[in-house]
């Protein structure tokens, strides 16, 4: 959606939960990881990974799989499923483009948990778990379960810290927890896609995010200021200077 | 279930509520406030709290003064916040036919407002949000949760967002009328009550 000029408006309008659901959501995917068991690391669905398909289909069976079709290593099948529906909700897609799905923020996630982000798993395993028996106990059903009105309600209880006193199991308050999530699902949208997010550039899109440039001339200044400048859409690790 | 008692505000009380005054050289003058669900001095039920749905309250009014255009509510702990009170949900902007509000209100501003209310809007709360969030005070302590109720007498038409004080600014010298209901709660740990 564009405004006047052409431009796409603002992020605040999906700066999440201030303006709780106001943005549609794509639908999960039932059973996207119903292959794999509870205690496993999960497989993501191409929903949850921001893959396109017919990638897949163009690998050579010697070949590596490529990135977003390699199995999670930290979240299980449940664990993915929750965190799915929550940064569902935080981005959703919409009329505005892809949502955190699309853009691959749950693999950005597991892999922060292997790497950067290590010593957040046992927030996550704690806070899914917690938020998924939150859900269960005030609202009756699994969070994945919920309309998106409650999913919405569930979270901005979690986000204000209100859902701590429930005894649900929330470490360190329910808002902490929230703030993790969200804060990686920024990172995953709209960090480098060198980490695992921000798939196909949804995030940069959405931004309007003129890409990395090593030079900015006066005219790509005038350009983007009317909005006419051609974004780049590299990482930023494609460029030598930065490898 | 009807068993809610009004409870009148005497002077002392009407100073608690807030800084509103009333029109000049007038006080305003009482109605009676109750809510199908809840019954003042009583606590409320779990489900306008986190503890359950965090659904917003049905209120409802009578005998509003005459001249009544609008009203507003605020719904306030003056047992929390610094400084006090804690503001867990304020709207305003009420047609002054509505006979109180249903359960429910929308926390979405996108969405739509009961049509018995239609025109009315939100303002933020402690939390900064537009939306009603229930009482949620410490586990082991049981807080008060006044609903104040002000019967204007002039079709304000706020803009939505207003936070508490912006709000009494606004509203003053316009209230003809009002009332606040009082109720309690105290958390209840989900190991209390097992699904």
């Amino acid at each position: 959606m564009t405004d006047s000029n052409g431009r796409r408006p603002a992020i605040s309008r999906r700066d999440l939960l201030r303006t709780a659901g106001a943005a549609g959501a794509a639908a999960l995917v039932p059973g996207a990881v119903a292959a794999v068991t509870e205690e496993t690391p999960a497989t993501p669905s191409p929903a949850s990974t921001g893959e396109v398909q017919g990638q897949v289909g163009g690998s050579l069976p010697s070949e590596p799989a490529p990135f977003f079709a390699r199995p999670l290593t930290n979240l299980t099948a449940r664990e993915t499923e929750i965190l799915s529906a929550m940064v569902d909700r935080l981005i959703p897609s919409d009329e505005m483009g892809p949502g955190a799905l699309e853009a691959g923020v749950i693999r950005y996630i597991d892999r922060a948990l292997s790497e950067a982000e290590s010593d957040a798993a046992d927030a996550y395993r704690s806070g899914l778990a917690a938020l998924d028996t939150y859900s269960r106990y005030t609202r009756g059903g699994p969070f994945i379960d919920l309309s998106t009105i409650d999913q919405d309600s569930v979270l901005i209880d979690v986000q204000i810290g209100a859902a701590t006193g429930a005894g649900v199991g929330f470490v360190g308050g329910s808002g902490s927890f929230f703030n993790l999530v969200k804060s990686h699902t920024w990172q995953g949208m709209f960090g480098d896609p060198e980490y695992g997010g921000n798939v196909n550039f949804a995030g940069w899109d959405l931004l309007d995010y003129p890409g990395v440039r090593l030079r900015v001339s006066p005219e790509d200044q005038r350009r983007m200021e009317a909005g006419q400048l051609e974004p780049v859409r590299r990482s930023a690790y494609d460029y030598s200077i930065f490898e | 279930m009807k068993v809610s008692v009004p409870v009148v505000l005497g002077a002392a009380l009407l100073l608690g509520v807030g800084s509103a005054s009333a029109l000049r050289g007038q006080a305003p003058t009482t109605f009676i406030v109750e809510s199908p669900t809840m019954t003042t001095g009583r606590f409320m039920p779990r489900d306008y709290s986190p503890d359950g749905r965090n659904l917003s309250p049905p209120l409802s009014w009578r005998g509003l003064p005459i001249g009544t255009r609008q009203l507003a509510v605020i719904s306030q702990d003056y047992g929390a916040g610094r400084p006090p009170p804690w503001v867990h949900w304020i709207i305003y902007n009420i047609p002054g036919d509505a006979q109180g509000l249903p359960e429910g209100i929308p926390f979405d501003p996108d969405q739509p407002m009961p049509a018995e209310i239609t025109g009315a809007v939100q303002g933020n709360n402690g939390w900064g949000l537009p939306a009603y969030r229930g009482p949620a005070p410490p586990p082991g302590s049981v807080h008060n949760y006044h609903f104040a109720v002000f019967a204007l007498d002039e079709e304000l038409n706020l803009p939505p967002g207003l936070d508490r004080g912006e709000l009494l600014l606004a509203i003053e010298g316009h209230v003809i009328g009002q009332v606040d209901m009082v109720t309690l709660y105290e958390r209840q740990p989900m190991n209390e009550f097992p699904r």
